[in-house]
């Protein structure tokens, strides 16, 4: 569970980063694209954000399709 | 007597646009080097040999019963070609005594084998055999024909096949439909206008620099200027364009804005405004509105291309040519106003969103640029996707022989694409 937090903490603070937005505004259900103004290429940075910060290379299609912060942490978690 | 046609080792001097398709197919004038050499040779059955992850594509894409990789097919009388020679006129009589002609590179341009010879040649493959038929025949040194050895060279010599081919093949005159206000400015005996084939009103067919055919099917559409040498393949529209010297469009693609010496190899489009020039587009390529390459340095220097060596290392080659435009590996989508550089490399199945600046000129295969930065993007299968639903859009399945060859060419250039993805990830995120 603590890794997952740790998880989760990190994912906030690259979001925050690539899509510029308040990290403390940025919650575990908060989703890309409905609540932090995610677009398209928007989920390629982040894709690429995640792998850069957690030292990984997930793969894109299914990388893609991830729609929130949650969600994004349980799938990084699969390549640690 | 048999035909045989090969690639030679040097196929990577044509990447991009020969991921897909043997070197010996590729577009230079009217037609393919091998129809070139086929067209010389009536009659004569036909024996390919090219890189094995490509025979049963190409095995699909000819009649049946053609040859491709059958090492059986050579216990005959053979007369042996270069899949890279461009040849004119050229022939090879079936009569004649063996000899194996090269060039001043040591490159075999031809050989005539009798049968008794080549059924004594190990054949475990075409170059182990070729090799051991040099040993046993008199060899010679040939100049005066030309063989491809990069990919610019097609373009450097897209203007004299486009006239050799118009001259061999012999038809000229208008068969097909002209508006009585378009113009033919010049002989209208370099111009073969093809049954089936329309000119619009408003249209200039200029025949004064070169011969000019449009095949069958093909619409010129008003306000489009066409200049010779030029070829447009069946099927194939222009749209406004105003199409310089030197320029072949294969089957069924779709042209405007400016076009100066180049070759769309077919199915491809360039519909709309935009400048194109000493470029070779490879099929199902789309570039989006205002794509334009450039095709000569501001300094006129001479164009370097990123381009791999034979054991597949990275390197830039400088071409010794001032005009050397872009190389668009088949399947590549732009989108609006992208920007090559001169001596682009541009990868198979690339999808690419332009940044108003020049986009760099190496560009692997299956990537995405995003930003001016090579990523994953979507993904393998949504490129599929948008493959599928392109050839779709021109009555073409994608089939299960398409598909196994681009998983095989999507390995292929994992290597340099994942360096690149690696590379541009900070320049992304800084984006």
């Amino acid at each position: 569970m603590a890794e997952y937090q740790e998880v989760l903490s990190r994912v906030k603070k690259v979001t925050a980063r690539v899509l510029n937005a308040e990290e403390n505004e940025i919650n575990e259900g908060s989703q890309f694209a409905w609540d932090l103004g995610a677009e398209s290429i928007d989920s390629i940075k982040l894709v690429a954000g995640f792998d850069e910060e957690f030292g990984i290379e997930m793969d894109e299609a299914e990388a893609v399709q991830v729609q929130s912060v949650g969600e994004a942490a349980k799938f990084i978690m699969k390549y640690l | 007597m048999r035909l045989v046609i090969f690639e030679d080792k040097k196929f990577h001097n044509f990447f991009p646009i020969a991921y897909l398709r043997p070197a010996f197919e590729l577009r230079c004038g009217h037609t393919s080097f091998y129809e070139k050499i086929i067209r010389n040779h009536p009659g004569l059955p036909v024996s390919f040999f090219c890189r094995e992850y490509l025979a049963e594509t190409f095995s699909s894409r000819m009649p049946r019963g053609a040859s491709v990789n059958n090492l059986f097919t050579l216990k005959d009388d053979l007369l042996v070609f270069n899949g890279s020679l461009l040849v004119d006129d050229f022939r090879l009589e079936a009569e004649g005594n063996e000899e194996a002609a090269f060039n001043e590179d040591g490159d075999l341009l031809y050989a005539r084998i009798n049968k008794e010879t080549a059924g004594k040649l190990p054949a475990d493959d075409i170059f182990t055999f070729l090799a051991a038929a040099a040993g046993k025949i008199p060899a010679k040194k040939v100049s005066g024909l030309i063989l491809i050895r990069y990919q610019w060279e097609l373009i450097h010599h897209n203007p004299r096949a486009i006239d050799s081919d118009f001259r061999i093949a012999g038809k000229k005159g208008i068969e097909g439909e002209i508006h009585e206000s378009a113009i033919v400015y010049g002989p209208v005996e370099r111009l073969y206008l093809a049954p089936g084939a329309k000119v619009h009103p408003q249209v200039v067919i200029d025949t004064y620099s070169g011969p000019v055919t449009i095949e069958n099917g093909a619409i010129i559409f008003p306000h489009s200027r066409i200049e010779g040498p030029c070829y447009i393949g069946p099927e194939t529209q222009i749209f406004r364009g105003n199409i310089r010297e030197g320029c072949s469009f294969g089957p069924v693609c779709r042209v405007g804005g400016e076009v100066e010496e180049s070759i769309i190899h077919g199915y491809s489009n360039k519909y709309h405004d935009g400048f194109l020039g000493h470029a070779y587009v490879g099929e199902w390529v789309n570039l989006g509105a205002l794509t334009t390459n450039s095709d000569l340095k501001n300094d006129y220097g001479n164009v370097e291309m990123y381009m791999p060596d034979e054991t597949g290392k990275w390197r830039y080659i400088d071409t010794g040519d001032p005009k050397v435009g872009s190389f668009i590996g088949d399947h590549t989508k732009t989108s609006i106003g992208t920007f090559f550089n001169t001596g682009s490399h541009i990868g198979v199945m690339t999808l690419l969103m332009g940044t108003g600046k020049v986009l760099p000129k190496f560009i692997p295969s299956f990537a995405w640029l995003v930003e001016g930065a090579v990523t994953g993007g979507y993904g393998y299968e949504k490129l599929l996707e948008t493959a599928k639903i392109a050839t779709a859009r021109r009555n073409r399945a994608l089939t299960e022989v398409d598909r196994k060859l681009l998983d095989y060419v999507y390995e292929l250039t994992r290597p340099e694409r994942e360096k690149a993805i690696k590379k541009d990830r900070k320049k992304l995120l800084r984006s």
